[in-house]
């Protein structure tokens, strides 16, 4: 039990952040319900409905399953494998994340026609959220204790079976972390699934809003991904078990690095096998592209501005993510009892969440209640942050249940207050964590594109504004520089989070 | 009358339904070092976290020097209480260099003043060059007297150690804690030193709470602790011990035993009771030694290098356990005779 | 630039707290479009195809534009939850059906502007005006089909088994289905779709992939709109284009014209300057600008047409309220039923 007294600032600051992942839930009762429960349950009630569900679960489950297994593998190879070049390695397996659905699935379109449907969005799905298993999985064996294995191997257990009897059950909690980032992020992507002509519930939703005029429609059935959202989240935290073992101070004895023959030929054909598909089709047709002709001259200064605006509302995005964060996943971890734990789980309900919901739910409630906002800066990052939310609160998370209670305990009995102890040694020690989640929040900022859409000022351009409204008249040769800019402004934060995942210990 | 540098009134605490602390009572005087020795579980943590203010007690009070710092109605949290923990394995700040962790706790974290300050602390614990090292580039031991000079840097009305050697061999922790003692005293501070180690609490501090089963079972010295234990709880917990029925007779200082009449330590009131005898109260002799009431035939001995035990079974079975000097070890299987030095303890029978 | 320096002061004001009074509208004025005057345009149409358009009527109305741009259906929806206190003073939509969704929100047009135009491409409820219409074709290659069909039911001949090429996501595709269910009901659709499917069309990502496919000779005929051959031969030179557009037989469906059009917000602030928008859309400067631009038809009546269209007269598209073309969530289940949207 906890000493809970004296902390109600940061608990108060934790709910006040978590309620603005209710706006879209306020939004979606009161469209769902406003012809009354009968037209909801119907919608609900329809086999069509049902079969959505099943289509969507195939799709989450085997994209998950997929990004489990690369993103095992690719971590392995990046840590301890032993292989040499796995700084490049590392940065070249997180790329993906520098690379939009929509984008990815256009350049497989443009280069095989016939990858469409579920085997299309599948592909493009899975080499795209990989590095989400990937990061923390890499994170976890990198600080992995070698002594285990060596006791393993002493008790006669092969290899093999060492993989799966002692290394497999200590990255538990990271896989399945990873996974859950995985399947919502399968369940609200709209991007792959509609270059891909998968037919999901975000296809669905979308349509409903883009085609069916039918908002009502498209509310009841995001309630559906709201539901499915809350039952992951909860399946995840009895899959991550109650041990809360991440708590060592020693450090992890030094692992023999040296690869054999064979390992470096695994490693090295496994990554090639991931590589070509997940980084080297998008980039090849990215390169492909510049090289089209184009009646549109695309003047650098445009590119040069997009970029630049895409990268400002990249950081203030994640630097206001951060701030909302950190209350919510301080009191998760450092405190106890539901009220503590309510706040972390109230932001993951907006998680399955397509965008165009969220963008739209923002609209409705800013026009209502925050008018001299509407359509300006700050509620355009308001609209970012929703979304982005859940991810920095799991890798805040995680950063602050490596940090010893101890240290923590130590600080105040040398006299220094709560707030002081959170600068001074609970955020120090955490920062590799903070910059992490920062550096996928920023990445996903500048990759995201309804929010964007909707809520910007009028006239701002985005990267991602720009290659939405070149492709939408399929001038792939104006999309080519915006497209490559944006990978170049998103190797940044990648490469930064894959030689964060990597490290052993941010100081020494 | 000068107040004490800590007291604890009737603390209580249960986790869960389970009372882990029943009724305590302390005092400790200012320039004291007290140790907290019990065995693991009986809520030595949860009473150093009380006192620390990492936990609020359910019952009772705790002042620190002669102010209420937790009872019913006072809760002052740990870091305005001025008393400093010293945890398992140190919990340096990894982030921190040694001199910066040792300013950890100081204001004006920048001035000349802390710098003379931290220097004379590093001085104090003889680390006076490691400054600027991370806490990583330090043994286990330096790391400790590092976070014994974190704590006692602020000046802390009391220094918390929590088990501090517990994981450090069993030479390095003998000297570091001849080491500490000499700080603390040095330093003039007033501590507590949680430990289920008996031989650190006896050589350490200059009072011992023994804390068995959430309870203070004894608060003395540490040679009373050892010599007259106020419970079989506790000489069964101090040391090793080897009981046997006796009767007290009516001048309650003398008790008849099997091995004779032996001196009470304390009077004890006439009638049966268990005699506790120390190990190293036995002495061997010949068989057939003028004097000898009782012998029997040594089963095992083992060597410790400066002193040995020998267990001997009487012939109607009884077993004792006798510590000698390592070269008066008998052969296995001799018959022995068996006398009793010095003054021994009564209890009643349960 | 303008919106980056937008940006750095919004995140200036931030940083005071309490700034956020009431961002005041230098002109609510109504009754009078001035120079200072900025009208708020939703723009389904893409900013690289209406940009400069707008440019034009700020040059030459004195009343700058903010540009809103999205796609048509979301901007609809984005109207429909903004309700009355939306921002915008006009809606420029890519289709009739985003246009027909949010006539609610519409006020009535004078009647000069509907005047201007054919009823058939203006709202019945006289809510929005038609500015340029798209006709549905089919684009064939010479060499390999010397005879293209000129109705849909054509089409359905066995000859063209896997030679039709088309695209199942585009928004004129999925239109003309609609424009199918309406005029011959969902049974006989579904029986014309389902017999287009067993004909084995050939699904393309764009329109204009089908285009050049076409023109490659991957496949034999292709279902578009009239303007993506004249978009190519723009960019390479008729002598390079072998495909040509096939328009359809009079009143048949397969010629439907689809529309993008426009209407005023009867919550628009800025009602004057919106109207003078109308009325640049029906003007000369944006006729000019739409037959080199786009290769659309112009609507407004007696407009001159692009070079190498036929006459629009001449078409005879089939008779179709293009309000009713909101129904395409019901299209797309349609579709999704006989297999020719999703796999």
């Amino acid at each position: 039990m906890k000493q809970t007294r004296g902390l109600t600032v940061p608990l108060g600051l934790a709910f006040v952040a978590s309620l603005i992942s209710l706006v879209p839930l306020w939004y979606l009762v009161t469209q769902s319900f406003s012809k009354g429960l009968q037209p909801f349950v119907d919608e609900l009630m329809q086999q069509r409905t049902l079969s959505l569900i099943v289509r969507s679960f195939v799709l989450a489950g085997s994209v998950t399953a997929a990004s489990v297994i690369i993103g095992t593998f690719a971590a392995w190879v990046i840590t301890l494998s032993g292989i040499r070049g796995r700084t490049f390695l590392t940065i070249a397996f997180s790329l993906p994340l520098a690379i939009p659905s929509y984008l990815s699935a256009f350049a497989w379109i443009s280069w095989k026609p016939s990858i469409t449907g579920f085997f299309g969005a599948f592909t493009v799905l899975s080499f795209a959220c990989y590095p989400y298993v990937m990061l923390p999985v890499a994170a976890t064996m990198s600080r992995l204790d070698p002594v285990h294995e060596d006791v393993a191997r002493t008790m006669g257990r092969s290899n093999f079976r060492i993989v799966f009897e002692v290394v497999l059950p200590q990255l538990r909690r990271s896989i399945t972390s990873g996974a859950l980032l995985v399947a919502l992020y399968a369940l609200s992507d709209f991007g792959a699934v509609a270059a891909m002509r998968h037919e999901v519930f975000t296809w669905v939703i979308y349509g409903a809003y883009r085609a069916g005029f039918n908002p009502t429609r498209a509310a009841t059935l995001s309630i559906v991904l709201v539901m499915a959202a809350l039952a992951l989240t909860f399946a995840e935290s009895l899959a991550r078990g109650r041990d809360k073992s991440a708590n060592r101070t020693t450090a992890a004895r030094h692992r023999q690095r040296n690869a054999s023959r064979s390992t470096t030929v695994l490693s090295l054909t496994g990554s090639a096998v991931i590589l070509v598909p997940a980084i080297g089709v998008p980039i090849i047709n990215i390169i492909a592209w510049l090289g089209r002709s184009s009646e549109r001259v695309v003047d650098l200064s445009q590119v040069w501005m997009a970029t630049g605006q895409s990268f400002l509302n990249g950081s203030v995005t994640a630097s206001a993510t951060l701030l909302l964060a950190l209350p919510v996943a301080w009191s998760a971890v450092r405190l106890s009892g539901w009220r503590a734990q309510l706040p972390e789980r109230l932001t993951y309900i907006t998680h399955a969440l397509p965008g165009i919901v969220v963008a739209i739910s923002v609209v409705y409630v800013g026009i209502r209640v925050a008018r001299p906002w509407y359509q300006e800066f700050p509620l355009l990052i308001f609209g970012q942050v929703i979304i982005f939310l859940p991810v920095m609160v799991s890798s805040l998370r995680s950063a602050f249940e490596k940090t010893p209670v101890a240290l923590e305990e130590v600080a105040h009995s040398l006299g220094v207050g709560h707030l002081a102890t959170l600068l001074r040694v609970a955020l120090p020690i955490a920062l590799p964590g903070i910059l992490a989640g920062s550096a996928l929040s920023m990445l996903a900022a500048v990759k995201e594109l309804p929010v964007t859409l909707l809520l910007r000022p009028t006239g701002m351009d985005t990267l991602s504004t720009k290659i939405w409204d070149f492709s939408t008249i399929s001038d792939y040769a104006a999309v080519g520089p915006f497209a490559l800019a944006m990978l170049l402004l998103a190797a940044l934060p990648t490469a930064l989070l894959g030689t964060l995942s990597v490290m052993k210990d941010g100081h020494s | 009358m000068k107040s004490h540098a800590l007291e604890l009134r009737n603390v209580s605490h249960s986790f869960g339904g389970t009372e882990v602390l029943r009724d305590i009572n302390l005092c400790v005087s200012h320039g004291d070092i007290t140790a907290l020795l019990g065995p693991s579980g009986g809520g030595k943590t949860t009473l150093l976290r009380i006192i620390a203010g990492l936990e609020r007690p359910q019952h009772g009070s705790v002042s620190i020097n002669g102010t209420v710092v937790a009872d019913g109605k006072t809760w002052v949290p740990a870091h305005e209480r001025g008393v400093a923990l010293v945890p398992q394995e140190g919990a340096l700040f990894p982030h921190l260099s040694v001199a910066e962790n040792v300013a950890f706790g100081l204001k004006k974290r920048r001035s000349a003043e802390v710098v003379s300050r931290v220097s004379e602390m590093l001085n104090l614990v003889g680390l006076p060059e490691s400054g600027n090292l991370r806490p990583s580039e330090l043994s286990g031991g330096m790391q400790q007297r590092v976070a014994l000079a974190r704590a006692l840097a602020t000046r802390p009305t009391v220094v918390l150690l929590d088990e501090p050697f517990s994981a450090l061999d069993a030479g390095l922790r003998e000297s570091l804690r001849d080491q500490v003692v000499e700080i603390l005293q040095a330093a003039n501070a007033t501590a507590v030193w949680v430990t289920h180690d008996q031989d650190e609490a006896l050589s350490t501090a200059n009072s011992v709470a023994v804390l068995l089963d959430g309870k203070i079972a004894q608060f003395s010295e540490p040679t009373a602790v050892y010599r007259t234990p106020q419970s079989t709880q506790v000489a069964h917990f101090i040391g090793e011990t080897v009981s046997f029925p006796g009767t007290v007779i009516n001048s309650k200082q003398i008790v008849e035993t099997r091995f004779g009449r032996l001196g009470l330590l304390t009077p004890h009131s006439p009638g049966a009771v268990i005699v506790m005898i120390r190990p190293e109260q036995f002495e061997l002799v010949s068989a057939h030694h003028t004097g000898t009431q009782v012998v029997g035939t040594v089963m095992t001995t083992r060597y410790f290098g400066h002193d040995g035990t020998v267990e001997v079974q009487l012939p109607d079975g009884v077993i004792v356990t006798v510590r000698l000097h390592a070269r008066l070890l008998p052969e296995v299987g001799s018959t022995v005779g068996i006398m009793v030095n010095g003054q021994v303890l009564a209890f009643d029978e349960k | 630039m303008k919106s980056l320096r937008k940006t750095i002061a919004a995140l200036a004001a931030l940083t005071l707290v309490g700034t956020a009074c009431s961002s005041s509208d230098s002109s609510t004025d109504t009754t009078t479009a001035s120079a200072d005057t900025t009208l708020t345009v939703y723009s389904g149409r893409s900013e690289e195809l209406v940009k400069d358009l707008f440019a034009a009527f700020t040059s030459e109305t004195g009343i700058s534009v903010d540009a809103r741009y999205g796609d048509s259906g979301e901007m609809a929806a984005l109207l429909m939850t903004e309700g009355s206190a939306s921002p915008a003073d006009v809606f420029f939509s890519q289709d009739a059906g985003a246009l027909g969704a949010v006539e609610d929100l519409l006020g009535k047009l004078p009647t000069q502007s509907l005047s201007n135009v054919d009823a058939k491409y203006s709202a019945t409820s006289g809510k929005w005006v038609g500015v340029t219409g798209r006709v549905r074709v089919v684009v064939y290659n010479p060499t390999l089909a010397p005879t293209p069909p000129n109705t849909i039911d054509g089409l359905l001949d066995p000859q063209w088994s896997g030679k039709i090429g088309f695209a199942p996501t585009n928004a004129s595709w999925q239109s003309f289905v609609t424009a199918l269910r309406v005029l011959r009901g969902e049974a006989g659709a579904e029986k014309w779709l389902t017999a287009f499917a067993k004909n084995k069309p050939v699904a393309f990502e764009k329109n204009s992939a089908v285009r050049d496919a076409v023109n490659s000779g991957e496949v034999s005929l292709g279902l578009v709109n009239h303007y993506y051959l004249l978009e190519k031969i723009a960019a390479e030179g008729a002598d390079a284009v072998t495909a040509k557009n096939q328009f359809m037989a009079p009143g048949d469906v397969g010629g439907l014209v689809n529309v993008s059009g426009a209407g005023i917000l009867s919550s628009a602030k800025h009602a004057n300057a919106a109207q003078k928008f109308i009325d640049f859309l029906q003007s000369e400067t944006a006729a000019e600008y739409f037959r080199t631009k786009t290769w659309e038809y112009i609507l407004t009546n007696g407009a001159q047409q692009a070079e190498g269209l036929p006459s629009f007269s001449d078409l005879k598209a089939p008779s179709i309220d293009l309000s009713d073309l909101k129904s395409l969530d019901i299209t797309q289940e349609l579709l999704q039923k006989v297999g020719l949207l999703t796999k």
